[in-house]
């Protein structure tokens, strides 16, 4: 009885705040608010940013990393990590490249489902050696770095016949990349399914409380297993859209998208700690990262400042969805 | 500076405290006596814990004051409590699992146990000693405190509290916050022998949900409701159903347990037969529950029946033995094996096991029976609606929607929320429910139980393991005693023919 849920009154309860608190209505528009703000100051210090130009460029920058992130965003919904996510892409990149001249069109879904695979089998090893993810995708990471180094030659593998992955580089309308209408494909995809069927029940009782929903009957072991696919196949799709943009696949390709990836998820508010979040929030989390990406350089700061960026904004999004989402949940 | 023995250890007047939204605290007058143990009582939401938060200074009251020993104070913090006397024992209990109990009851005040930063053991244990001595507990002080059983656990958080003694030239003031709650019979009586004891050199504030305890324990008993004093009585002479009507303003009803609704037993092949099982803390359990039956297990603490229970929802191991379910034999591998199976859980730990806090009351209903809200792979929002609002309906859960999150539900309507979660499906042949009315007050109790009543009646299969022993004899049609891992005896409890609490207890130790 003197659990903090007591202080509301037992015999009526509280009609008047059904929904949710101002402090995380606030936190839900955050990205949102972030993005607006970003936009306004960027047109500020560069007239020429939002010319039809820079903001294709832009989107497809974008695109790579917003499907990482929203991919890998189900994981963390379940409360765990996968730092494997920027490794299996540049594996997957080398894959890509180096199967092509032997499957053609096959390559592209060949190397999505291998990448699907590889992550089934980290969330199989999660699961059954019950490893916290973190550490179970960080040896990943290490792994798949390591077999795109050999499987490479520790080299950039040229694609002399890009036919089957230049539809990405086509532009819809004349504008609209491709490869950014398909990552936003990716995102509705997820999203709807989540949205439309019990999976969404499932993924964010396991990740608020993995306990009450193994005793609910939830099936906790393969919505994990399923997350970390998704996240594999996600990479694998990311590294599509980067060997069609560089002609080429290389065994570090992708690896300096891991820390923009996870800033993505938590600047979107999803919380690190599991069960509160979406991949919407993950798309807008994308935007903001890559808006920063692309800024940076606008306002005059060199490149070299980026990492410590993300190195604040991680930590600094995570304290504030932390704090907020606890609130709610604790107080 | 001498005080006179008629001064009150501790006074409080007037005490105010608002929440958003809720007045926890609406003018509590409080008195504890000089050597007196104070029972404290009233249903959940009337404002025991923030009352005894203000006490020892986790919460600071928005008016009224506190006098200690007639000497009004500010408490601010733990620290300015404890400089006062007070101190408290809380529920969950807050030992660190991984030190020693000499290492524990110091804590934060290793005083010569330290030396140049280094702990001189001999000391420690001496210090230590001490503390327990004044217990008279035999409790080693170097023995880790996650080697100790709760009850000597507990023992330990006393003689910690204890060390208050040291800030203040006075007789402490100890608050023990629902201490019972998780204790055994057995451990229930050396815990009240214990508190006799510390009122020969201090006063006690008690605080529990079981009006027979507090009126055995207590020289006086406290009442507050909705967050007001509303009365106090002497504990001698007094009845559980007197204190019972000043908590709820009312007369209880006569058949708590209703009794009177009690199923009619269905003869025949039984719905759950279980032979043989054996699992890393339990050996060849037999067990037969009847269609429309309610069998209660009961044992002292680490009788291993809370592990039969999960066991039979596949939460806990199994090394041997067979399950059938309705005479077919079923292989309970999992969770979800156990769910397929029609059998139904309900957690102790309704907070972290039974319940996800943030998701809504829907979500919550329909976590175990997906189907009963989807068609095909999707999830029809109104069949969903039309679903959970029938059932809200009939068990009356108070809620002001069902997308409300379950977290901001009290506890009564939050546990009838995770038993509906097993009926949603309409295919519920046995329920486990492990401490069902957990922390739920009279009210909520008695809904619960009526509830466990017409589920009996429509031929579900229980099996309770009830918060007390007079819960157990109330709503069980037969008992299994386990002590130490096994079933050692039956005892049939049919209505107008139930066995006595000590007939049970004999059995259990």
């Amino acid at each position: 009885m003197s659990t903090p849920i007591t202080l509301k009154p037992a015999a009526e309860p509280a009609t008047g705040d059904s929904g949710p608190r101002l402090g995380r209505r606030l936190t839900g528009f955050m990205p949102l608010i972030a993005l607006v703000a970003l936009v306004a100051a960027l047109a500020i210090a560069d007239p020429g940013f939002l010319t039809q130009r820079s903001l294709t460029a832009v989107a497809r920058t974008a695109a790579p990393l917003i499907v990482l992130a929203a991919a890998a965003t189900l994981i963390v919904l379940c409360g765990g990590i996968d730092l494997s996510i920027a490794a299996m892409a540049s594996l997957s990149t080398v894959l890509l490249a180096l199967w092509l001249p032997h499957l053609g069109g096959l390559a592209t879904p060949v190397v999505i489902l291998a990448a699907a695979a590889i992550g089934a089998v980290q969330g199989v090893a999660h699961v059954l050696l019950r490893i916290p993810s973190f550490i179970v995708t960080l040896g990943g990471m290490s792994i798949l770095s390591a077999v795109a180094l050999v499987v490479s030659g520790a080299g950039t593998v040229r694609v002399v016949d890009d036919s089957t992955v230049k539809w990405l580089e086509l532009y819809v309308g004349g504008y609209v990349p491709m490869s950014f209408v398909m990552a936003l494909v990716v995102v509705a995809l997820i999203a709807l399914t989540l949205k439309l069927t019990p999976l969404r029940s499932w993924i964010s009782a396991t990740g608020y409380s993995e306990s009450a929903a193994r005793l609910a009957g939830t099936p906790v072991d393969l919505v994990k297993i399923g997350a970390f696919a998704v996240s594999g196949a996600g990479a694998g799709f990311a590294a599509i859209m980067l060997v069609s943009r560089q002609f080429s696949g290389g065994p570090t390709m992708a690896d300096n998208l891991l820390l923009p990836a996870v800033a993505a998820i938590v600047v979107g508010g999803t919380a690190i700690t599991g069960g509160h979040g979406s991949v919407w929030r993950s798309l807008a989390g994308a935007f903001v990262v890559t808006l920063l990406r692309v800024g940076l350089p606008i306002v005059g700061v060199p490149s070299a400042y980026e990492q410590i960026l993300y190195g604040v904004i991680i930590v600094l999004a995570v304290t504030l969805t932390l704090d907020w989402s606890k609130v709610s949940i604790s107080k | 500076m001498s005080v006179p023995a008629s001064t009150p250890a501790l006074e409080v007047r007037g005490l105010v405290k608002h929440y958003p939204g809720v007045k926890a605290l609406d003018g509590v007058d409080l008195v504890v006596r000089q050597h007196e143990v104070l029972g404290l009582v009233g249903e959940n939401g009337a404002g025991k814990s923030t009352l005894l938060k203000a006490l020892v200074g986790l919460v600071v009251p928005d008016a009224g004051e506190i006098r200690v020993r007639g000497e009004a104070v500010k408490l601010r913090s733990v620290v300015d409590a404890a400089d006062h006397g007070i101190g408290m024992v809380f529920q969950e209990q807050s030992l660190v699992p991984n030190l020693t109990a000499a290492e524990n009851i110091l804590l934060g005040g290793e005083g010569p146990g330290v030396r140049r930063g280094v702990y001189r053991w001999d000391t420690m244990r001496r210090l230590a000693q001490e503390q327990l001595d004044k217990i008279g507990s035999t409790i080693d002080p170097m023995v880790r405190t996650d080697a100790l059983s709760f009850a000597d656990r507990q023992m330990v958080e006393i003689a910690k509290v204890l060390r208050i003694e040291q800030r203040s030239q006075h007789p402490p003031v100890i608050v023990l916050d629902e201490p019972t709650s998780v204790l055994e019979s057995k451990e229930i009586e050396t815990l009240f022998a214990q508190i006799r004891r510390l009122r020969e050199f201090a006063s006690v504030v008690f605080v529990s949900h079981r009006l027979d305890e507090v009126l055995e324990v207590c020289d006086r008993v406290a009442v507050l409701r909705n967050g007001r004093s509303v009365g106090e009585v002497a504990a001698a002479g007094a009845v559980p159903r007197e204190l019972h009507r000043m908590m709820i303003g009312s007369t209880g009803s006569d058949d708590h347990y209703h009794e009177n609704a009690a199923a009619v037993v269905e003869s025949g092949e039984p719905r759950l037969a279980v032979r043989g099982l054996s699992g890393s803390s339990f050996k060849d359990i037999d067990l037969d529950v009847a269609a429309g039956e309610i069998v209660a297990i009961v044992g002292v603490h680490g009788s291993g029946r809370e592990d039969v229970c999960r066991a039979l929802f596949g939460a806990e191991p199994v090394t041997a033995g067979e399950i059938r379910m309705d005479g077919k034999q079923v292989k309970i591998s999992g969770t979800r094996a156990a769910c397929a199976a029609g059998i139904g859980y309900v957690p102790a730990e309704r907070k972290t096991e039974g319940m996800v806090g943030p998701l809504s009351v829907a979500e919550n209903m329909t976590l175990a029976k997906q189907r009963a809200r989807c068609a095909g792979p999707f999830v029809a929002p109104r069949k969903q609606a039309a679903l959970v609002d029938r059932w809200i309906e009939r068990l009356s859960i108070r809620t002001p929607g069902r997308d409300t999150p379950i977290q901001r539900l009290s506890g009564g309507n939050q546990q009838k929320v995770v038993l509906a979660r097993w009926l949603v499906g309409g295919d519920i042949r046995l329920l486990l429910l492990d401490h069902p009315t957990r922390g739920l007050d009279i009210g909520a109790r008695s809904e619960v139980y009526r509830l466990m009543r017409e589920l009996a009646a429509s031929g579900v299969a229980t099996v309770l393991l009830a918060d007390s022993l007079e819960e157990a004899i109330g709503m069980a049609d037969r008992i299994l005693v386990m002590n130490d891992g096994r079933v050692v005896s039956e005892v049939a409890c049919p209505a107008g023919g139930k066995p006595s609490p000590l007939d049970l207890v004999k059995e259990m130790l």
